[in-house]
């Protein structure tokens, strides 16, 4: 078995600094207990008289309790500590002396992993390691709570650069003051500059206009906005400046940003993993976030909300139900509903929250220390264990809970948060008669609803089923008013809730049973070690940071802390996250990290200068991205130049536009434009039947190979359509759409046949082509060039060359049908590349 | 060990994709080297160019059929007489251990041995029993989990936890494919449970994901072209490339737009070649007839197995075709009956076909669920086996594995497997090495880590290599 291999970096780290360590191969989990429990006399004795006085002769200097400084995060000094392991895992196998690294590192078999690091045991000492090993590893030496030790060195973790406070770097000189527009381009030109280079010249109008429209709202602009754009007497700045802030007030800015941030807030409508059951009420969260895009809502607040917003004090009932729906944010995780360990349940939607949470906001990626302490930052175990403390203070109200086997009952309204009243919706206590009536006579509706979902009802007996779902329905509405009559009327809506999916619950987080959380070594649940009291990760701690309170989970603080002047994170990780979706690359590339393994800012005083304004600007979304696109840099060409290609070929200094594909959603939205087709309004409630709450991976076959599947040629913008994990729609997987199960800031971009397939031939296209073609031929238009150009203008937003003309003419009139040549030329246009790419 | 270290880092510079792959370990850059499409190194180079793996690999593909439910194999492939002679009597359990309570249920059908290796198959396999001698029992297994969705996407990715690329993901990563008109992964008519994660590419590039043939919606999605005629859909392509080729002289050297070129070339070819792969009547009717396609109870899986061997012939590097309804935790004998017989004569069909091709040796055929079933009998019923992930049973043929051996073993009652233990990391991990992989090296950079199919785990079971 090969360890040494991975995690390459961390053992150069390890090595380069002398540190010793020992063991670290991680071994698929053992009973340990059948090798070690009750060991006999014999080896007891065996283990006193030999292996003890060598384990403390040789080993505990450096890993005991009692050492100076653990190294490799391994104690030896009890039966808890091996059984523990190192940083990466076991080390010793019991039985197994030749498959435990402990052996191999005594036998110095490996020249990387030598152990003690000075010098050998002698063959008999080894000898004895090797007996000790093969009868089970018996140990006595039991009952000690183990609590690593970090190996972090604070000193040097505190010197990276994005842990540093936020500056206000000095805006600097420029040769060519008059290219300029806002102080940002003299960050961008000054680099140029020292690299001997030029910038390329602006783009023209029309390619102008069709970036900034998709940037901005996520649909190109109308034939009659481009040519206004064109036409426009004055100054580039001017006119620009009139689109923009046409654009900010349009009410697709925030269904295009919201979902940047559902991205990274990894929204879905369903929990994915093992049992897909949908969430019925996850769209609320979204609408909060497109509402809070275009509403401007300063993204401090928009944090705050996300995390605490049930903690938050609101001017009214509705101020409050929008908080509440904020916190959603918390509840969205993919979870496995069919762990029947409750405690892994709960430590890993915890882990979803933190990750999510540190990743979409701080670019920490705080994740990788649930199990060690962090390999490339400063970010103890005792760190992770400190935050996650927080959310275990915290109840998430998903909707949904965990059990094994069957198919029931995974839906829960009870576990979802009412809106529009002060109290907490509760589940009702005791169970009466009519529990039981309530759950035969749902079983039925059910039953039926799965019928009709399958098409198993003859057209005959659709009045007989009718008739009995409205009986069902009113037998269902007495037992509810009764149970409400005799329970003081808050309990009359459980019936209705599982039957009303547009009852006023909600996706949230509210506070729970208020306890610190028990570390946990490797991330075993049942593996405990000391109690982390709750906190902030060390490294950001401030002397301002707020404390954590007796009577509250510290969401609240929490909020506080993340959206503080003082937290260097989460300013830069928003203007880069806003750059990065205007420019085609962050200025750290790595969006969702800003940690050690992450990449450096390419401009770190940009990057701090944005930040600063962001901050001072009131945290701005709005403004920060109007700051953006009106600068010299973003409205620069795509034009190739050979010289600064030389240079720079990947374009770190941003002399040139980066050719940026659109997002499936661009792409969709911009073709049921092109169609005519593009419904503007946004579709009220859940995106699709939330009365059903089965397992998406269930069922029929249409329900099981994805309920999405046939949503696309739906006329709405797909940030509406449902998103259900693991049953995207063909289109969105082809197409790159983000993965919903976490933080997703950059998308990826593949270029692959099936894209190509979708183009050619999905009937969505081709209906979309035959409606675009229809209005070209229904244009006043004198002749077929002057239809090309109009066609070229519509779908590109550029007219076409003398040499495009020739070619389109010659294909238009090559077929028989008409029509069908005006549709498969439109088709053509939408399927080439320039129509899915930004200039 | 647990590890959620999943920090996202993705390179998008101009070659990013090349620099991606090949970040961390040289061997696929000297690979891409050697390959048949080797480009100047600013040209788009296709994912799927053939690459060579780290050592010559007996085996140059992979046919999986899985079978999802959990097939007893105590009633199949691993015979326990000591379960026949304590059928019905009271399972000791030292450990008061409630899943491992209850009656002993003895095997429910005859096994014998059969060909010159005297391998011991049930009845239930007549067909396949004459291949004894090809198949490489693998009686040893075991699985971390005892449910159907963890136990699937394991078997297919590795990880429950977490979202990871599919063994034929990273297989496809690893070799490229060989044929220019088709994927490289190909699933067919795959299975709900775990739904798209089992064919995956997670974060390895897309084109490394499972192309997947849904037989009864007409194979891949649109895959036929219904507005327009061939030729006129040519010129409607010659029309867009062209336009393509525009833009791509405006950025010299753009690989993604080279990429979208090439995927319209791909996809036109494909048109042709999928259809034509996947239809059968080009085969001759004795063939139909050995796969038993002419019959009701084998036409499904027969299709299945005859398309598998078409698509291992056009160069497909891993190719899966699934069966559903194993898991009998009641009528065990009727239904365990029916699922073998609607499988025994196809994969018959499939392993002599591929023998008389020459194809077996180069060909892995890889049959198992994602777990077996207990020993103990399903609520005393006699007729029926609750999950067991502890010791279960799959077997291998051909692509260089030992043909008419046992590898392995579960204890006397068939429950736990003691020795030639495979877990699910060390069974991705004799795969790939039948590939010709170091499954230790075979790693894709991700999050700033070096990942692989094994994470940190996975021997090779030196002992069933030919």
């Amino acid at each position: 078995m090969e360890f040494f291999s991975r995690n390459t970096v961390f053992w150069r780290a390890i090595f380069e600094s002398r540190i010793p360590i020992l063991g670290s191969v991680a071994y698929a989990a053992l009973a340990l207990t059948a090798y070690a429990a009750d060991p006999t006399s014999d080896q007891l004795a065996f283990f006193e008289g030999k292996v003890r006085p060598l384990l403390a002769k040789h080993c505990y200097e450096c890993h005991s309790t009692e050492a100076k400084k653990v190294k490799g995060g391994l104690l030896l000094d009890s039966m808890e500590g091996w059984m523990a392991g190192g940083d990466s895992g076991e080390v010793l196998e019991p039985g197994k002396p030749n498959a435990s690294p402990l052996m191999e590192s005594v036998r110095y078999t490996n020249k990387d992993l030598q152990m003690p690091p000075k010098y050998q045991l002698a063959e008999a000492e080894i000898a004895v390691l090797g007996a000790w090993i093969e009868m089970g590893a018996p140990d006595p030496r039991t009952g000690i709570k183990v609590m690593k030790a970090s190996g972090i060195d604070w000193d040097k973790g505190r010197k990276h650069w994005s842990f540093q406070a936020v500056t206000k770097p000095i805006v600097p000189t420029v040769v060519d003051t008059s290219w300029t527009r806002d102080d940002l381009d003299r960050f961008i030109l000054t680099k140029i500059e020292s690299a001997s280079l030029t910038p390329v010249p602006d783009s023209d109008r029309f390619a102008l206009i069709r970036r900034v429209t998709l940037d901005l709202t996520g649909l190109p602009p109308s034939v009659d906005e481009v040519g206004d754009f064109a036409r426009d007497p004055v100054s580039d700045d001017v006119a620009l400046a009139k689109v923009v802030d046409r654009l900010l007030q349009s009410p697709a800015f925030g269904e295009r940003w919201g979902r940047h941030w559902l991205d990274v807030a990894r929204y879905a409508d369903s929990v994915g993993k093992t049992r897909n059951i949908p969430f019925p009420y996850a769209w609320r969260y979204r609408n909060y976030v497109i509402d809070a895009f275009n509403s401007d809502m300063p993204y401090n607040e928009f944090i705050a909300e996300q995390v605490a917003g049930d903690l938050m004090t609101a001017a009214d009932s509705k101020d409050r139900d929008e908080k509440l729906v904020a916190t959603g944010f918390l509840a969205l995780g993919s979870m496995d509903l069919n762990e029947r360990d409750k405690e892994q349940f709960q430590l890993d939607r915890i882990d979803d929250q933190m990750d999510t949470l540190c990743r979409s906001t701080m670019g920490l990626t705080l994740g990788c220390a649930r199990c060690h302490d962090h390999k490339f930052d400063p970010i103890a175990q005792t760190d992770y264990y400190a935050m996650a403390g927080i959310f275990a203070s915290t109840t998430t109200l998903s909707g949904q809970q965990s059990r094994q086997g069957g198919s029931k009952d995974y839906h829960q309204p009870s576990l979802l948060a009412r809106l529009d009243s002060p109290i907490p919706f509760k589940t009702p206590t005791g169970k009466d008669a009519n529990a039981a009536k309530v759950s035969l006579l749902q079983d039925r509706l059910k039953q039926i609803q799965a019928s009709v979902k399958k098409n198993e009802i003859s057209k005959s007996r659709r009045a007989e089923v009718r008739k009995e779902v409205a009986e069902i329905r009113e037998k269902l509405a007495k037992l509810g008013n009764t149970e409400a009559d005799s329970k003081k009327g808050n309990n009359k809506s459980v019936v209705d809730e599982i039957l009303d999916p547009n009852t006023p619950l909600a996706m949230a987080a509210s506070d729970g049973k208020i306890a610190d959380l028990a570390l946990r070594l490797r991330g075993e649940p049942d593996i405990r070690g000391d109690v982390v009291p709750r906190a902030f990760p060390v490294i950001l701690r401030q002397a301002t940071s707020p404390a954590m309170p007796h009577n509250g989970s510290g969401r609240l603080e929490l909020a506080k802390w993340l959206t503080s002047r003082e937290n260097p994170l989460t300013a830069r990780v928003m203007v880069n996250r806003v750059w990065a979706h205007l420019l085609g690359r962050g200025l750290v590339e790595t969006v969702d990290n800003f940690g050690a393994s992450g990449a450096a800012p390419t401009h770190p005083e940009l990057l701090d200068h944005l930040a600063t304004r962001f901050m001072d600007g009131g945290w701005s979304v709005k403004s920060i991205v109007r700051t953006i696109v009106m600068s010299r840099t973003y409205r620069l060409s795509g034009q190739n130049q050979t010289i600064n290609a030389v240079a720079d070929e990947d374009n770190h200094l941003f002399w040139r536009a980066n050719l940026r594909r659109l997002e499936v959603e661009a792409i969709r939205d911009s073709l049921l434009a092109a169609g005519g087709m593009l419904k503007r309004e946004r579709p009220a409630g859940a995106p699709f039947d939330a009365s059903n709450v089965s397992d998406l991976s269930k069922g029929d076959k249409k329900n099981r190979e994805g309920s999405s599947a046939d949503t696309i040629g739906q006329p709405i913008r797909s940030v509406y359509l449902p998103v259900f994990r693991s049953k995207l729609p063909g289109m969105f997987t082809v197409f790159d759409f983000a993965e919903p199960d976490q933080v997703n800031g950059h998308r990826d971009v593949t270029t692959v046949a099936p894209q190509a397939l979708f183009m050619l031939n999905n009937p969505f296209v081709v209906d979309v082509s035959t409606r675009a073609a229809d209005r070209i031929l229904a244009q006043k238009l004198p002749d077929d060039k002057a239809r090309v150009r109009y066609a070229y203008a519509y779908a590109l937003c550029r007219y076409p060359t003398e040499t495009e003309i020739t070619r389109a003419l010659a294909f238009v009139s090559a077929g028989a049908d008409r029509r069908s040549n005006w549709s498969a030329l439109t088709q053509a246009l939408y399927s080439a590349a320039e129509f899915r790419y930004i200039p | 060990m647990m590890n959620t270290c999943r920090n996202t880092y993705t390179p998008i510079t101009r070659r990013g994709m090349l620099q991606h792959t090949a970040a961390g370990f040289g061997w696929m850059a000297f690979a891409a080297m050697n390959a048949k499409l080797a480009q100047a190194a600013d040209e788009y180079t296709s994912p799927l160019t053939p690459k060579s793996p780290h050592f010559l690999g007996k085996a140059k593909r992979v046919i999986f059929l899985f079978m999802q439910g959990g097939p007893s194999h105590l009633d199949t492939f691993d015979w326990k007489p000591e379960l026949k002679k304590n059928g019905g009597k009271s399972a000791s359990s030292s450990d008061n251990n409630k899943d491992k309570a209850g009656k002993l249920l003895a095997p429910q059908f005859k096994f014998a041995p059969q060909g010159q290796s005297g391998l011991p198959i049930s009845e239930l396999f007549p067909e396949l029993s004459r291949h004894a001698d090809d198949l490489c029992l693998l009686n040893g297994m075991h699985t971390s989990n005892a449910a159907h969705p963890q136990a699937t996407i394991a078997l297919h990715t590795g990880s429950v936890n977490f979202v990871r690329p599919s063994m034929g993901s990273w297989v496809t990563y690893g070799l490229g494919s060989e044929c220019e008109n088709l994927p490289g992964f190909i699933t067919i008519n795959p299975v709900g449970l775990g739904g798209a994660q089992n064919y995956g590419s997670s974060f390895l590039p897309a084109s490394y994901q499972g192309t997947r043939v849904d037989l009864e919606a007409g194979g891949i999605l649109d895959i036929r072209n219904r507005h327009l005629s061939h030729e006129r859909q040519r010129s409607q392509i010659d029309l867009i490339q062209e336009m393509n080729r525009d833009l791509l002289g405006k950025h010299p050297g753009h690989s993604e737009l080279d990429g979208v070129i090439q995927s319209f070339e791909l996809a036109y070819r494909m048109q042709t070649s999928v259809p034509s792969v996947l239809n059968l009547a080009a085969e001759k009717a004795s063939t139909l007839d050995h796969y038993g396609i002419n019959n009701d109870a084998t036409r499904e899986f027969g299709t299945q197995c005859l398309m598998a061997r078409r698509l291992a012939e056009s160069g497909v590097r891993f190719i899966q075709v699934s069966n559903r309804g194993w898991d009998q935790h009641r009528e065990l004998k009727s239904a365990l009956r029916k699922n073998c017989a609607g499988i025994d004569r196809p994969i018959a069909a499939l392993l002599q076909d591929l023998k008389d091709r020459d194809m077996l040796k180069d060909t892995l055929v890889l049959w198992g669920g994602e777990f077996g079933r207990s020993p103990q009998d399903q609520a005393d019923s006699g007729d029926g086996r609750r999950h067991n992930n502890q010791g279960y049973s799959m077997w291998m043929a051909g692509g260089g594995v030992k043909g008419g051996i046992r590898y392995g073993a579960t204890d006397e009652m068939g429950g736990t497997s003691v020795l030639g233990k495979l877990g699910t990391h060390d069974l991705h991990a004799t795969m790939l090495h039948l590939l010709g992989f170091d499954h230790t090296k075979l790693t894709y950079r991700y999050a700033g880590r070096d990942f692989r199919l094994t994470d940190v785990y996975g021997d090779v079971a030196r002992e069933i290599l030919a």
